[in-house]
């Protein structure tokens, strides 16, 4: 952005100052021709490519489904894991694309949509796993073990779910920390099993656990279900995203774009069979 | 729920009260990272202060363009770099020990400044009557240089230390857990910033507010003792 | 040469960078000006305003001021760009440190001065224009040039409000290529490479005031 657009730009909302209230409607984001939306900067959830553009699952689906709607233009936006939902209140964007897990306490704060993907949990170690660990409780067992989670995911609740202390939980702010840190300061990474096998990837010195035993949380092993946030006031555009997300979930194109980011058929029926009104209530 | 203190944001009073010990915890971090932090700056900047007076210009220079470096660059990124290419080298130093060194490289820029205007103040015949009186290079630092420049450099000093405290929050972007990381991570659990970001930004006023009256009365009570600030 | 690859993108990020920089620095001098000059010159009230304005920008960290700006202060309604939100909190910032550089300036043109200017039936407007002002500029130029290099230095944390200036750069491409070393260097280098030159700008600027105040005021008559 060159020098006069910044002067412009902030001229234009100093002299604006207060946003406008209220809900934002599907008519003001085509009036205006774009959309706001954030990602997280994990892969392959979301995240941004080098040239600028976005990638992921979530991005993906969510161009498809915008461009159905009719709106033209994604304006994008990298922001910490832990400050999607706070950015998403202080309307610094109008909806979130990061696969979040829809869980009963965010779905408190936030509309979300069905559920566009599911996935289980993982854990990344360093080479040839020295610590012999093969699921979260095994972390739990010996109290001198960290381990590094991103600030504001949810894999720190399974974490404490099954014993694990605060003080052996290292928080970091982005996914991309993780590799430096399972090298250095903490001996693995909980995350999502999808995050951990893109990280592993073509990475000499750390490694995914395999096999590796899903968290049980309250008698029943842990599953996550990814959805699309909206502010609760935008009822009205999250209802017409939603309709138009349930309508794409039945089409090729959306199966293709899951594929490509490794999710199973499996976990693609999985996401297709959960009703997000049972998901908030914790069923 | 963190260090077992439980948050009731029902009203923003009743959020504020229940997080107040878990931000103090915080506070003792914070204080700890700035004390670790201008330790390290004051004696590396005295070392830096040292070598620019040095004889051989090869060794004044490097000093100086270092200085100049470690000036002239945000802590931010200097304690990016730190955090994450140490660790390539074989060195892992926890979070806390590299903010607390990052705060101290920058910090040791500008104390090293402060050594150099107090150790230059010292009047040049000072120098030659030292020199004429046989003192060793040492005995004129111990006897007639420092003694004079300490009090020069208190104020000075102090108004670092100050604006120190204010620059640990960055450090919270390491995953230390000072206040500002901490309020981070209460506000990311409950999705509620206003209450816990004030609350600190309250924290560091009082804080600033203590220091400065502090560093008033210091100012103050020094020429009381006898010794000319300027 | 990997590194040559992450140019393009970091010069990107060094514009953003010079632009907050360079806006920040403007609207900070008029903010310092102003709440200077009411410190010294305004009455009880306009400054007492000035004072907490001052302490309460100079007292709490400007990392707790950009999210307070940024997360906290939308949810009661009121919200800038990201970009301005970053601009106008560094400004008020620096522009707080800068008052006190401007009364401090002020406050050291001395008393017989003031009472020459009375002599001459000067105002007080025309006092602080006429006489204050050029040599209490003169006085600043030196910690303005300071506290430029500390603008460009603090705009570094305006990445973490998801603002993609070089700081910011550095950490997307660090985040694809995990070669933290290169990057990192190569960033430092540029911010370094930014401080000498706006040391540079800062210097031309203070020799325009010298001169200016070396011949007052011709024009006035």
């Amino acid at each position: 952005m060159p020098f006069s657009k910044i002067a412009g730009l902030s001229a234009i909302a100093l002299a604006a100052g207060l946003s406008a209230a209220g809900a934002t409607t599907l008519k003001d984001v085509k009036d205006q021709g774009y959309i706001r939306v954030a990602t997280a900067n994990e892969v392959p959830y979301s995240y941004m490519k080098d040239d600028g553009t976005s990638a992921g699952i979530g991005p993906d689906v969510a161009n498809a489904v915008l461009k159905k709607l009719g709106v033209a233009e994604a304006n994008w936006s990298v922001t910490p894991f832990g400050t999607l939902i706070p950015g998403l209140k202080a309307k610094r964007f109008d909806f979130v694309a990061a696969e979040q897990n829809i869980s009963p306490e965010r779905c408190k704060q936030v509309s979300f949509t069905e559920p566009n993907s599911s996935y289980g949990e993982g854990l990344l170690v360093k080479k040839g796993n020295p610590k012999k660990l093969t699921t979260y409780a095994d972390i739990a067992k010996d109290p001198s073990l960290k381990v590094a989670v991103v600030s504001g995911a949810n894999n720190i609740d399974f974490l404490r779910a099954v014993g694990v202390k605060d003080s052996q939980v290292i928080f970091i702010t982005a996914n991309a920390d993780a590799l430096a840190t399972v090298q250095s300061r903490a001996d693995a990474y909980a995350a999502t099993e999808l995050t951990v096998a893109s990280l592993a990837k073509g990475q000499a010195n750390v490694e995914q656990v395999a096999p590796f035993t899903d968290p049980v949380v309250n008698g029943k092993p842990v599953r996550n279900f990814g959805g699309f946030a909206f502010r609760p006031e935008d009822k009205e555009l999250r209802d017409a995203f939603n309709a138009a997300l349930v309508e794409f979930r039945k089409s090729e194109d959306y199966k293709k774009i899951l594929g490509t980011y490794g999710l199973s058929e499996a976990s693609i029926k999985a996401a297709a069979e959960r009703k997000v009104e049972d998901l908030c209530a914790g069923k | 729920m963190m260090y077992g203190f439980e948050w009731d944001t029902t009203t923003p009073l009743s959020y504020a009260s229940s997080i107040l010990p878990i931000i103090l915890i915080g506070l003792t971090v914070t204080l700890q990272a700035a004390a670790a932090g201008f330790a390290i700056a004051l004696v590396l900047g005295l070392v830096f202060a040292l070598l620019r007076r040095s004889r051989f210009t090869a060794v004044s220079w490097t000093t100086a363009i270092v200085v100049e470096f470690l000036r002239d660059t945000p802590l931010l990124v200097q304690l990016f770099f730190l955090y994450y290419v140490l660790p390539d080298y074989g060195i892992t130093l926890p979070a806390f020990l590299t903010g607390a060194l990052a705060l101290g490289l920058q910090y040791s820029a500008y104390t090293s400044e402060v050594y150099r205007g107090g150790i230059e103040a010292v009047p040049r015949g000072q120098w030659e009557a030292a020199t004429a009186l046989n003192l060793s290079r040492l005995q004129t630092y111990r006897d007639i240089v420092v003694p004079q420049i300490v009090p020069r450099i208190l104020p000075a000093m102090g108004n670092y230390l100050v604006a120190m405290i204010k620059e640990t929050p960055v450090l919270s972007v390491v995953t230390v857990l000072e206040m500002m990381g901490l309020a981070n991570m209460i506000g990311e659990r409950t999705f509620e910033y206003l209450v816990p970001l004030t609350l600190v930004g309250l924290i560091f006023l009082l804080l600033t507010l203590i220091c400065s009256a502090g560093l008033h009365r210091l100012q103050k009570a020094l020429p009381k003792a006898g010794i000319p600030l300027r | 040469m990997e590194w040559l690859s992450y140019l393009p993108a970091l010069s990107r990020g060094a514009l953003i960078t010079a632009g907050i920089t360079l806006s920040a620095i403007a609207i900070g001098a008029v903010a310092a000006f102003a709440a200077g000059i009411a410190r010294v010159e305004g009455g009880r009230a306009l400054s007492l305003v000035a004072l907490c304005y001052t302490e309460l920008f100079r007292g709490t960290s400007l990392l707790v001021q950009l999210f307070w700006f940024y997360y906290a202060l939308p949810l009661v309604g009121i919200s800038f760009e990201p970009v301005a939100t970053g601009i106008l909190v560094l400004s008020l910032h620096v522009g707080a440190y800068g008052s006190e550089i401007v009364r401090g300036a002020l406050q050291s043109v001395s008393v017989q001065q003031h009472e020459a200017a009375r002599a001459l039936n000067f105002g007080r407007a025309q006092t602080l224009l006429h006489i204050s002002l050029p040599q209490a500029l003169v006085e600043m130029m030196p910690a303005f040039g300071n506290l430029a290099i500390e603008t460009l230095k603090l705009s570094s944390l305006v990445s973490l409000i998801s603002i993609a200036d070089l700081t910011f750069r550095a950490q997307s491409i660090r985040n694809l290529t995990l070669d933290s070393a290169g990057v990192y260097s190569l960033t430092l280098v540029g911010y370094f490479a930014m401080s000498l030159v706006l040391m540079l700008i800062m210097r031309l600027i203070e020799r325009l005031v010298r001169r200016g105040a070396a011949f007052p005021r011709a024009a006035h008559s």
